[in-house]
């Protein structure tokens, strides 16, 4: 027996949680998975590596690859190979349709998805992005040439929250694209993510005795990322995620990550999100989202 | 004696990548282990990091190779001075010594003035100033400079001296050697 469970037709971060009450990750059910995106229309880039990540996570857990139907229309499946979330999501799902052979493109894909296993992987990650970045954030985004580096320090912070945390791999990708419903404005979106044990497991050895019953996914990432708490008790650690608060708060930029069953946000002024979402269906690992917006003339 | 440091060429001996930025904790750890080498090798009083061929340098590797070397570098004799930073580097670098209480001297360019990066008291940045523009002086020659009285000038030494910011040599307070 198969269990299908279907794509939203826009996969973003908002629709992420509905994907993931439909994965039911949890379930003891022993009918295979079939994630159906027949029907996707796009994906961002946090849906992307999240699909990978589900999949991840499914193989983990039960020792077989679910299955995977490809997006019916043919713009949305080259998208994806553009992406380059086929050429990845073939050793990790069972694919089910026709997949476009087409190389990455560098116009809007600053970053295809690319995998994160150890420190060599951030070095690549950082290094691919500079040029790119330099591009999208001076030439689209009207960003201070500064803002790039900046920008580079905020993407190997959060690739290392893999290497040093998750206990697995994971992935990023970056992508500029433009925000039309929710800013009216171009964006730089970098994603990442990992089914590894999340935040919650990472810092209970430090953090759960001081929480008592209030203990939780929740809890945790207000304590990494609100506190600046490490599991290390070395007070140098710790300083990646403020890192990544520093550079956006300078440029306007927004931060939410996911993780368990809560997500956390740091909700800029142009944004509506909600800063902390508890109680939702849970999902493994983490996974970052870094929204740096086109600025407005005033100069900063 | 003045031992420079290029941390490129470090980073290219310590890691197989063939970027020059500095990135990533285990990294920031090898290249530190380098440059401790490199220092205790040459038995040189001042060690001079040069970041100028440097590309990226994130919050993790400049904690890993900055914080963790003047760490290490407290109980020795020597001084450690940065050299060749852009702003962001500079940045970043601040960002680290404050979080753990340190403080680092950045040369801007070779003879001018050095400054100060990371956590320390305004007196001190004072007091640091006048060392490196004047010369060796007494707490009684700093206190009369400033208009501050004289426990309040051998504070502001005694902060840079256990920093090794300055050197002392009986009641002076010597500038870095840089030459």
């Amino acid at each position: 027996m198969t269990r299908i469970v279907e794509v939203p037709a826009h996969l973003d971060d908002r629709s992420f949680d509905q994907f993931a009450q439909a994965l039911a990750y949890e379930s003891e059910s022993p009918e295979r998975v079939l994630v159906d995106a027949h029907a996707a229309q796009w994906a961002s880039p946090y849906g992307l590596v999240g699909l990978l990540t589900a999949a991840q996570g499914l193989g983990q857990l039960r020792g077989e690859k679910p299955l995977f139907a490809v997006p019916t229309s043919d713009e949305v499946r080259r998208y994806w190979a553009r992406a380059g979330f086929f050429k990845y999501g073939a050793d990790l799902f069972e694919i089910h349709g026709k997949v476009p052979k087409v190389p990455t493109d560098e116009s809007d894909v600053l970053l295809g998805i690319t995998p994160v296993r150890a420190a060599e992987d951030v070095h690549d990650v950082v290094g691919k992005i500079q040029e790119g970045a330099r591009r999208i954030l001076a030439g689209e985004l009207k960003l201070e040439a500064k803002a790039t580096m900046g920008f580079a320090m905020a993407l190997s912070e959060a690739c290392q929250n893999i290497v040093e945390h998750a206990g697995t791999s994971g992935w990023a990708a970056v992508q500029a694209y433009t925000w039309r419903r929710r800013l009216g404005r171009r964006v730089v979106v970098i994603a990442v993510s990992d089914a590894g044990i999340g935040f919650r497991r990472s810092l209970e050895g430090v953090q759960a005795r001081r929480y008592g019953d209030r203990w939780g996914d929740g809890a945790a990432l207000e304590s990494a990322l609100i506190q600046g708490v490490s599991r290390f008790r070395d007070p140098g650690r710790g300083q990646g995620l403020a890192g990544i608060k520093r550079y956006l708060a300078r440029w306007d930029g927004k931060i939410s990550i996911r993780s368990g069953t809560a997500r956390l946000t740091i909700v800029p002024s142009w944004d509506d999100d909600v800063p902390l979402s508890e109680h939702l269906p849970y999902f493994p690992g983490s996974q970052v989202q870094i929204v740096i917006p086109a600025q407005s003339d005033t100069p900063r | 004696m003045i031992h420079t440091i290029q941390l490129d060429r470090i980073l290219q001996g310590a890691v197989d990548t063939p970027y020059r930025d500095l990135v990533t904790r285990p990294t920031g750890a090898a290249v530190r282990r380098s440059v401790e080498s490199s220092i205790s090798e040459a038995h040189c009083v001042t060690a001079l990091l040069d970041f100028s061929a440097v590309g990226l340098l994130d919050f993790s590797c400049a904690d890993e190779v900055v914080a963790q070397l003047l760490l290490g570098a407290r109980s020795g004799k020597g001084h450690v001075l940065l050299m060749g930073l852009s702003e962001d580097q500079s940045e970043a670098i601040d960002h680290v010594l404050r979080n753990r209480h340190l403080v680092v001297a950045v040369l801007p360019r070779p003879g001018e003035t050095p400054f100060l990066l990371g956590a320390t008291s305004p007196e001190a940045r004072n007091a640091f100033r006048f060392v490196h523009e004047v010369g060796p002086c007494t707490v009684a020659d700093l206190a009369q400079e400033m208009n501050w009285d004289h426990f309040f000038a051998l504070s502001a030494l005694q902060e840079l001296a256990g920093h090794r910011l300055v050197g002392v040599d009986r009641d002076y307070y010597r500038p870095i050697p840089l030459q």
